[in-house]
C-alpha cells in the first residue's frame, strides 16, 4: 500500500530548479483521527503544482497546513516539518502572520471584505508597509493588473468589493493576496463557485502568475489540474499516493488508484 | 362509509373551531396593544405642550413641565450605554471570536442569558449595596450604573448572535492575508456585523430608556433641576411613578405625557433597530 | 515585474518583523480584554448574588427560616415576614401564566398556520413591540383606565354571578377595589404574552417543512398537524418560552406596583388587594427606616432572586436543547 516516494521527490531535482517548499513526514490530526498520513514531497519554485483526489482525501488539509490557518481552530494539530526555503514553519518560534504574508491564500468561494475594492487591496498592504497615498495608488493599480481586473473596475474603486460579480470577486481576492507581495500563493479550489467564462479567466491567470509565484492549487475538477499544473500530487484516504509531472500522472500513472480516479472510475 | 364521512365532519368541525379560537386569539393580542397606545395616545396628547419640555417638575397642584426628568433621563441613560456597550461588544467578541470553542464562553453564554431576563428591580438592590450604602447617598452616576449593567446583556447577546453569522471564510481570508487576530475583528468581523451589533445597542437603549425599578433606590429623583452626578437625579419613569400614583390631576397629566414621550421614543428606536435588520436580512 | 524585485528586501523584512511584534502585544491585550469582559458579566451575577446575601443577613439571622413562613410585616414592631409577598408573586404570575399561554399559543399558531402572508410580518412585529413597551406604561394603564373599569363593570358582575356558591363566592368576594391580585394577574399576562407568543412561533418555525408535509398529505387538519406533529415537536421549546415569560411575571415590578394595592396580607378573594416581593421593595425601600427593615426587604429580594434564577435556568436549558436538536 505505502507509495513509493523515492520518484516522486525526484521531480523537484530532476528539473533542477530550486525547492520552494518542501513537506517532510507530515501527520495531520482532527481531534483524534488522522487526516493525513506521513506526507512527503518538495514543491518547485515559481511553477504550478495541483493537489487532486476525491473529496475528503485531505488535499485542502494538506494545502490549509501551509499558512497553518488550521490553527485558528481547536484540536487540529500537525506534526512533521514543512519547509519553507529549508526553515520548518510548523516550528513554534515562527510568527504566523508573518507567515502569512509570505504565503498568501484564495478560498473556494469568493472573500472580499465589507469595504471598497480600493481597501479591500490596500487593507492587507497597509498592515505591514507605510506607503504614501500615490505608492498606495500605483500599488493597487499593479495588483489590480496584475489580477486582470483593473479595467472592469478603474472607474469605481470606490464601490464595495461586495458589488462585483462572482467572478470578479474572485480575482479581487487574487488581487489582493498579490499586493502584499507573497512568495506562494495557496488557492483552495479557486474556481469551483464560478462560471466556465470566469473560470477559464482565474486559470488564465494562474498560468501568468507561475513566472513570480510558487503556486499551489487544489482542485476537484481533473481537466482543470491537467490544465494549470506542472506537476500533480493524488492523495486519497488521507496519503499521498503519487506525485509526479502533470502529464506523467494523466497519461502514464504509476499506481492503480490514480489510474481508477483520474479515468473516472472512483471518486 | 357514512361513518367515515361523518368523522370526517367531526374533524373538519374541529378544526374549525380551534383555528377560530386562534384568530381570536390573535384578535384579543392586537387589541390590547390598540387598546394601550390608544389610551396612551389620548391621555397623553391632552398634556403636550411646549411647557412640558421647558419648565421643570412643579410642585403639587402646580403647573409645570418634564424637563429636569428627561434631561435626567437622557443623562443616565447616555452614561449607562457609553459604560455598559465596550464591555458588552467585548464580552461578545471573546465569546464569539477568541473563546468560540471555549468552555468560559459556555459558562458566560448561559449566566448572560439569565441576566437578561433577571428582575431589574434586583440589579437596584444590586447597586443600592454597592454604591449608595457606601457612598452614604443616592446619585444619578449609582442610577446609571445600574442602567448599564442593564445594557451589557443585551448587547453580549446581540454582538455574539451577529459576529456567529459572519462566514469563518472572511475570518481565514482575513488571516491568511497576514493581519492579526484583532485586526481582522476590528476591520472584518465587526464590519460585516455592524448593522446587527447597532441593532443591538438600540433595543438596549430602548430597553433602559423605559426602565424605573432599578432607578428607584439608586438614582432616586429630584423635583429640581440638577447636573451634578454625584446627587440624586430625576427621571422621566420615576417621575411618572411619583405622579402616578398621586392625587393630584396636574401630576397625573404630566405623567401620561411622561408614558408617551418614553413609549414613541421606546417605539421609535425598536423600529430603527428592526429596520436595520431587516436591510441586512434583504441583502 | 519579476519575483527579484518583488521580493522583500532585507530592510524591509526587519521592519517587518517590528510590525509583527507590535501585532503580537496588541492582539495579546486586545484578547485580555475581552477576556475580562466576558469574565465580568459572570462577575455581575457573583456580585449580585453576593451583595443580596451580606444585605439580607441582618433578617435572616434574627428571623431564619420563620421569615419564610411569616405572614407578618410591621415596620413599627420590627417583625417582618415574607409570606404575603410570596404568596401575591406566586398566585399573580401563576394565574397570569394560565391566561397568556393559550392565547399566546393561539397567536403563533395563527401567524405561523392561518395569517395571509403579507400581514404576517406586520402582525409579527407588532406582537413584538409590545414585548418593548415599558412595565411602567402598562402599570400607568392598568391603574387609570384598566382597574376603574374592572371596578365598575366586570367585578360587580363576577360577585354578583358566584354569589351564594361555595369557594367561588369566596375567591371572587367583594368588595370591588378594581385594584388587586386579579387586576395584576391580568396585567402581567399582557405583558407576558408577547414573550410566550414569540418564542413559540421561533420554535414552531424550527419544525421541519417535510414532517409537516407528510401529516398533510394523510389528509389532516391544520389543528391535527398543529396538535399531533407541531406542538408535540416543539414541546420542549414551548416550556422554555413559557419559564421566560413566568421569569418576566415573577419578577416584574413596576406594572403591579400601580395596580396590586400593597397590602401584606393573604386574602382568599382575588379581588382584594395584595402584595408581591418586587412591589413590597419598590414602594417600601426608600422610606424603610431601621437596618433590620431594609435587611428584610432586601432578604425579599434575594428570595425573588433565587425564584427567578432557579426559573430562569430551567427555561434556558430547555431553550438550549431545542436549539442544539435544529443545530445537529
Amino acid at each position: 500500500m505505502k507509495p513509493m516516494l523515492s520518484t516522486d521527490l525526484n521531480v523537484a531535482a530532476t528539473t533542477v530548479e530550486k525547492v520552494k517548499i518542501e513537506v517532510k513526514n507530515l501527520n495531520f490530526y482532527y481531534g483524534q483521527s488522522k487526516a493525513l498520513k506521513d506526507i512527503n514531497l518538495s514543491l518547485p519554485e515559481r511553477s504550478v503544482t495541483a493537489f487532486i483526489g476525491p473529496s475528503g482525501c485531505g488535499k485542502s488539509t494538506l494545502l490549509r497546513v501551509m499558512n497553518r490557518i488550521y490553527e485558528l481552530y481547536p484540536k487540529q494539530s500537525a506534526e512533521g516539518q514543512v519547509l519553507l526555503d529549508g526553515k520548518n514553519i510548523l516550528d513554534r518560534s515562527q510568527d504566523l502572520n508573518l507567515l502569512r504574508t509570505k504565503i498568501g491564500m484564495v478560498f473556494q468561494k469568493p472573500t472580499p471584505f465589507p469595504m471598497s475594492i480600493y481597501e479591500n487591496i490596500a487593507f492587507g498592504v497597509r498592515l505591514y508597509e507605510k506607503l504614501s497615498k500615490a505608492e498606495m495608488d500605483s500599488r493597487v493599480e499593479q495588483a489590480l493588473k496584475r489580477a486582470a481586473l483593473w479595467n472592469e473596475v478603474k472607474d469605481k474603486l470606490n464601490a464595495s468589493g461586495l458589488s462585483l460579480s462572482g467572478g470578479q470577486q474572485q480575482r479581487l481576492c487574487i488581487a489582493r493576496t498579490v499586493a502584499v507581495k507573497p512568495e506562494v500563493i495557496l488557492l483552495d479550489e479557486p474556481a469551483s463557485a464560478l462560471d466556465p467564462l470566469s473560470t477559464a479567466k482565474i486559470e488564465e491567470l494562474i498560468d501568468e502568475l507561475q513566472a513570480d509565484y510558487t503556486i499551489v492549487i487544489v482542485t476537484h475538477n481533473m481537466q482543470q489540474a491537467a490544465r494549470v499544473s506542472r506537476q500533480t500530487a493524488f492523495m486519497y484516504l488521507g496519503e499521498l499516493v503519487e506525485f509526479d509531472r502533470t502529464e506523467k500522472i494523466f497519461t502514464s500513472p504509476r499506481e492503480k488508484r490514480t489510474q481508477d480516479y483520474i479515468t473516472g472510475r472512483f471518486g | 362509509m357514512s361513518t367515515a364521512a361523518s368523522l370526517h365532519q367531526s374533524r373538519k368541525r374541529k378544526n374549525a373551531v380551534m383555528m377560530a379560537l386562534c384568530v381570536i386569539a390573535a384578535g384579543i393580542g392586537l387589541a390590547w396593544l390598540a387598546l394601550i397606545l390608544g389610551a396612551l395616545l389620548y391621555k397623553g396628547l391632552t398634556g403636550v405642550s411646549l411647557s412640558v419640555f421647558t419648565e421643570m417638575t412643579p410642585p403639587p397642584g402646580d403647573a409645570g413641565g418634564l424637563l429636569n426628568a428627561i434631561y435626567g433621563s437622557i443623562v443616565m441613560t447616555i452614561i449607562g450605554v457609553v459604560v455598559g456597550t465596550p464591555i458588552g461588544v467585548l464580552a461578545g467578541t471573546y465569546m464569539a471570536e477568541y473563546g468560540r470553542f471555549s468552555r468560559l464562553t459556555t459558562v458566560v453564554r448561559f449566566i448572560n442569558d439569565i441576566l437578561l431576563s433577571a428582575p431589574s428591580i434586583i440589579v437596584g438592590l444590586f447597586v443600592y449595596e454597592l454604591m449608595v450604602r457606601p457612598m452614604g447617598h443616592f446619585s444619578a452616576i449609582a442610577g446609571a450604573v445600574s442602567l448599564s449593567i442593564l445594557v451589557i446583556p443585551v448587547v453580549v447577546r446581540t454582538t455574539e448572535d451577529m459576529l456567529n453569522l459572519v462566514p469563518n471564510a472572511l475570518r481565514e481570508a482575513g488571516t491568511a492575508i497576514g493581519a492579526p487576530r484583532w485586526v481582522v475583528i476590528r476591520s472584518v468581523a465587526y464590519r460585516a456585523a455592524l448593522s446587527g451589533i447597532v441593532t443591538g445597542i438600540l433595543l438596549a437603549i430602548a430597553r433602559i430608556s423605559g426602565e424605573t425599578a432599578p432607578l428607584l433606590f439608586t438614582a432616586l429623583n429630584n423635583q429640581f433641576w440638577s447636573s451634578n452626578l454625584n446627587a440624586p437625579m430625576a427621571s422621566l419613569p420615576v417621575t411618572i411613578f411619583q405622579f402616578a400614583l398621586s392625587p393630584y390631576e396636574e401630576w397625573q397629566q404630566l405623567a401620561w405625557t411622561g408614558a408617551l414621550i418614553i413609549t414613541l421614543t421606546v417605539l421609535g428606536l425598536s423600529i430603527i433597530a428592526r429596520s436595520l435588520t431587516g436591510r441586512r436580512e434583504d441583502r | 515585474m519579476s519575483a527579484v524585485s518583488e521580493a522583500v528586501t532585507s530592510s524591509a523584512m526587519r521592519t517587518r518583523e517590528a510590525t509583527v511584534r507590535r501585532f503580537a502585544l496588541t492582539d495579546t491585550i486586545f484578547r485580555a480584554a475581552t477576556r475580562a469582559s466576558a469574565i465580568l458579566v459572570l462577575v455581575i451575577l457573583g456580585g449580585v448574588a453576593i451583595s443580596l446575601i451580606a444585605g439580607s443577613w441582618e433578617a435572616l439571622s434574627k428571623f431564619g427560616l420563620s421569615f419564610l413562613t411569616t405572614e407578618a410585616w410591621n415596620p413599627v414592631t420590627e417583625n417582618f415576614g415574607a409570606l404575603a409577598p410570596i404568596y401575591g408573586t406566586v398566585v399573580t404570575s401563576a394565574i397570569a401564566i394560565i391566561i397568556a399561554v393559550p392565547i399566546g399559543i393561539g397567536i403563533a399558531i395563527f401567524l405561523t398556520e392561518l395569517c395571509p402572508r403579507p400581514l404576517r410580518r406586520p402582525i409579527g412585529i407588532a406582537v413584538e413591540l409590545l414585548a418593548g413597551i415599558p412595565s411602567i406604561i402598562y402599570g400607568i394603564w392598568g391603574l387609570f383606565v384598566f382597574a376603574p373599569f374592572l371596578q365598575t363593570t366586570v367585578q360587580p358582575f363576577i360577585i354578583n354571578l358566584f354569589h351564594g356558591i361555595p369557594g367561588l363566592s369566596s375567591l371572587f368576594a367583594g368588595p370591588p377595589y378594581g385594584i388587586g391580585l386579579l387586576t395584576s394577574s391580568l396585567i402581567l399576562a399582557i405583558m407576558v404574552l408577547p414573550f410566550i407568543t414569540s418564542i413559540t412561533k421561533d420554535v414552531f418555525d424550527t419544525v421541519p417543512a417535510v414532517l409537516k408535509e407528510s401529516a398533510y398529505g394523510i389528509g389532516c387538519t391544520t389543528w391535527e398537524v398543529t396538535r399531533r406533529v407541531t406542538i408535540p415537536y416543539t414541546r420542549i421549546g414551548i416550556m422554555g418560552g413559557v419559564m421566560l415569560g413566568l421569569g418576566r411575571a415573577l419578577g416584574e415590578t413596576m406594572a403591579v406596583t400601580f395596580v396590586i394595592g400593597n397590602a401584606h396580607r393573604i386574602s382568599a378573594s382575588l379581588f382584594a388587594p395584595g402584595t408581591t416581593i418586587s412591589a413590597t421593595i419598590a414602594n417600601e425601600f426608600t422610606e424603610a427606616d431601621g437596618d433590620l427593615y431594609t435587611s428584610s426587604l432586601v432578604s425579599l429580594g434575594l428570595i425573588l432572586f433565587i425564584i427567578t434564577f432557579l426559573i430562569l435556568a430551567i427555561a434556558r436549558y430547555m431553550l438550549m436543547r431545542i436549539d442544539s436538536r435544529t443545530g445537529a
